[in-house]
């Protein structure tokens, strides 16, 4: 029998690794050792008398699965920003090299083949953009874990403006409908296109506010992202009964990005790449971040993306999904809040009297 | 006799669940099973909790007769056991099970493979029709010229690089043909890259329908347009495929198929499946790397011939790519597939991936096996056989 064997064996907690257990400790389940007590060594010595065994820690942490850490957030919006900047910026340079309407006119379209353009359409597009983003700010300032799904936002929000600014700058399009006013080219006039930058950044990239006079910034479509986006993160951290609310942005998102075809201001392409880039991108990440056992696979090919290691900063302490809750934004020092009666007994006993 | 016992302790608290005892009652379930049993305990809480499931708590005691000298110490250790309340009680079957299941875990089915293979097949005509469809549009060089493109402002035109592309593609695609002939669980390979490729390639359906972008160079010769003769149509779309959409082959004069590049997808796409189906030692690696070669130098190569946009190859890798690691990761991890947590499953495609990996239980393991196996009657102990024959023949 195995027994006899066993006993003179080696500390069982030293067969305790598990074949294929990846060695990044902060990802993984780490297989540690349990501080020996009295009782678990004869519990133990039977069981390494009696069998091999294979020790799986499995973390029950009381501690905080869903730190804050504001700074990660700040690090975020800061990605962001400076992605947004070089969007514009991006867009000031690719403006001076988009062809004349004259000499390289609109390219085929299927949809404006069947579709004319309707004059109005953009500004139900951006009305339909700002209600949302606002929508968005509110119920992310209500959401109790704030500043992690703050973090994704910005995150994503910054990659895929990153990849816009790759895909604008490579290959310049021509304008996608005659009626498009782009303004004129400055060629070497720095002070000038730094102006235009502001102003682009003043009026957050909007035709609406007149802020966006420059062309070439089609593929891919902005707009497209951020209602998308937008869409989605409202749909993903709010509850699910909201049937109703899902339903309402749906439409809101659906019906802008329609009309940004219809207003011929971008070509079918540029909005369908829009689409599935965030899309995936979105789902991508979120997979990775609530899927806990995914990040120890060592099948997880969703790592071999180049942002494998900012995904890593970002989600490294959130070990759990993020669970759907709600708080007011503004807390008082919480301890007048948090169980006022029980904390402040003496005193409010004293003051009653 | 076998079994392995499994503890999960966390760090360092409290007390423990056991379920060791289990492994003591098990004798008859191992000798039916031929299996071992993984107990699983939990260490770490705080307190002793009693759980619901405790599947085998009736199981008496009376089975471990077997070998009375160990006994005495099962009880102590049953008992021992007891003390703690909850367990969890795993059956895992045993090595040579494992073996046999394992077949069945990755079956072949080669009907779903054939399937596969239709839906690409299909694809690869719809796109061959889309192009010569899209070609009726493409502005004409004089009215639209070549869009601005950074990468055509830096490099010049290389006559000859796009043949290096084709050939490359050609050595990636046969390469690949023959690893694949000696994978072992071709069948299974074999659906995914036809399913991918068939995805790829209806993706580029759409992108070059919806908007036509007009020739990158002024070199490109284009066909003549055909207006409203379709038996004209139909000839180039018999020509295209023959070809196999190559230009080295001459039966790529058609323009319009820009966004996005069907050589990237290839090349990219040849090149994820080589790696991934191969072994990972040194010298496979090495192997790695030159395929890698091969695409990197196909794909910069279709820019510096300025044969398509750079656009259209950036976007063509990062479909490629993608696609393949999200087909992949959902086939690999089997917890994705039941978890509801899974945004992977938001696929239009999804219906289809069920389909073809429903039965595929486990990671497609890097085997190789000869492709045609020789029936083993003629190799098997001829000796044996025929020796009656044999040895009359020898007298």
């Amino acid at each position: 029998m195995a027994s006899a064997d066993h006993q003179g064996r080696k500390d069982p907690t030293e067969i305790s690794r598990t074949d294929g257990a990846p060695s990044t400790p902060t990802s993984c389940p780490v297989h540690s050792h349990a501080t020996e007590g009295p009782k678990r060594n004869g519990l133990r010595n039977g069981l390494v008398g009696h069998r091999d065994y294979v020790k799986i820690s499995v973390p029950e942490g009381k501690g905080n699965k869903l730190p804050s850490e504001w700074w990660k957030t700040i690090i975020a919006l800061v990605y962001a920003v400076l992605n947004l900047v070089l969007t514009t910026v991006m867009i000031t340079v690719v403006h001076e090299r988009v062809p004349p309407k004259e000499s390289s006119p609109p390219l085929p379209d299927k949809f404006f083949d069947y579709v004319d353009r309707v004059q109005w359409a953009f500004t139900v597009t951006e009305v339909n953009g700002m209600v949302l983003v606002s929508i968005w700010a509110i119920q992310w300032l209500f959401h109790r874990y704030r500043a992690i799904v703050g973090r994704r936002y910005l995150f994503l929000l910054g990659t895929l403006y990153m990849y816009r600014c790759i895909t604008m700058y490579v290959t310049t399009l021509p304008v996608p409908g005659m009626h498009m006013v782009c303004a004129p080219k400055l060629y070497g006039d720095s002070d000038a296109k730094l102006q235009r930058v502001l102003q682009l950044l003043s009026g957050g990239g909007l035709s609406i506010n007149g802020s966006h006079l420059l062309c070439g910034d089609f593929l891919y479509s902005g707009h497209t992202v951020i209602l998308t986006l937008t869409y989605l993160f409202i749909k993903e951290y709010s509850p699910c009964s909201f049937w109703w609310y899902h339903l309402v942005c749906w439409l809101m998102a659906a019906v802008g990005v329609v009309c940004i075809l219809v207003a011929h201001e971008h070509y079918t392409v540029d909005v369908l790449v829009a689409y599935f880039i965030t899309t995936r991108l979105f789902y991508w990440y979120h997979t990775m971040a609530n899927l806990q056992n995914l990040k120890c696979s060592p099948n997880n090919y969703l790592t071999h993306t180049w942002w494998n290691p900012v995904f890593n900063f970002f989600e490294r302490n959130v070990l759990t999904q993020v669970p759907c809750s709600f708080c007011w934004p503004m807390t008082w020092p919480p301890a007048c809040l948090k169980n006022p009666c029980k904390k402040y007994s003496m005193v409010q006993s004293g003051r009653e009297e | 006799m076998s079994g392995t016992g499994v503890s999960l302790t966390s760090d360092g608290r409290g007390c423990r669940v056991m379920a060791a005892s289990q492994l003591l009652d098990e004798r008859e379930d191992e000798i039916e099973n031929e299996g071992y049993h993984m107990m699983v305990t939990i260490e770490g809480r705080t307190h002793l909790q009693t759980t619901p499931a405790r599947p085998y708590q009736d199981v008496p005691s009376d089975h471990n007769d077997d070998k009375p000298d160990v006994n005495e110490s099962r009880n102590g250790f049953r008992k021992t056991l007891r003390k703690n309340q909850d367990y969890v009680r795993i059956s895992i079957p045993k090595a040579n099970i494992i073996q046999a299941t394992t077949v069945s875990r990755l079956p072949a089915e080669w009907l779903k493979t054939c399937m596969a293979f239709i839906w690409a097949a299909f694809n690869l005509v719809l796109t061959t029709v889309m192009i010569t469809v899209v070609h009726e549009r493409v502005p004409d060089q004089s009215i639209s010229p070549p869009l601005p493109d950074k990468f055509f402002d830096y490099v010049a035109r290389v006559e000859w690089a796009f043949s290096v592309t084709e050939v490359n593609g050609m050595i990636l695609v046969a390469l690949w043909f023959i690893q694949w002939l000696f994978l072992k669980h071709r069948a299974i390979v074999g659906r995914r890259f036809f399913f991918l490729q068939g995805m790829l390639y209806m993706y580029r359906m759409i992108t070059m329908y919806i908007t036509t972008l007009p020739v990158p160079s002024t070199h490109m010769v284009c066909a003549s347009k055909l207006y409203g003769d379709s038996q004209g149509k139909i000839q180039r779309v018999m020509k295209l495929m023959s070809g196999g959409g190559l230009s080295i082959t001459g039966s790529h004069l058609m323009c319009g198929d820009f966004l996005y590049s069907g050589h990237t997808v290839m090349l990219t796409l040849t090149f994820l499946f080589i790696q991934e189906y191969s072994p990972r030692t040194l010298l496979w690696r090495f192997y790695h790397v030159i395929c890698w070669l091969l695409s990197a130098v196909g794909v910069v190569c279709i820019l510096a011939a300025h044969e398509h946009y750079t656009v259209d190859v950036v976007v063509a890798y990062f479909i490629t790519s993608r696609l393949f690691y999200w087909y992949h990761t959902m086939a690999n991890n089997q917890t994705l597939r039941a978890s509801p947590r899974n945004y992977l499953n938001r696929t239009w495609w999804n219906f289809a991936f069920n389909f073809l990996e429903k039965n595929v239980k486990t990671t497609v393991p890097c085997t190789f096996s000869w492709p045609v196996s020789i029936p083993s009657v003629c190799f098997k102990n001829p000796c044996r056989s025929y020796t009656k024959v044999q040895s009359t023949r020898d007298e």
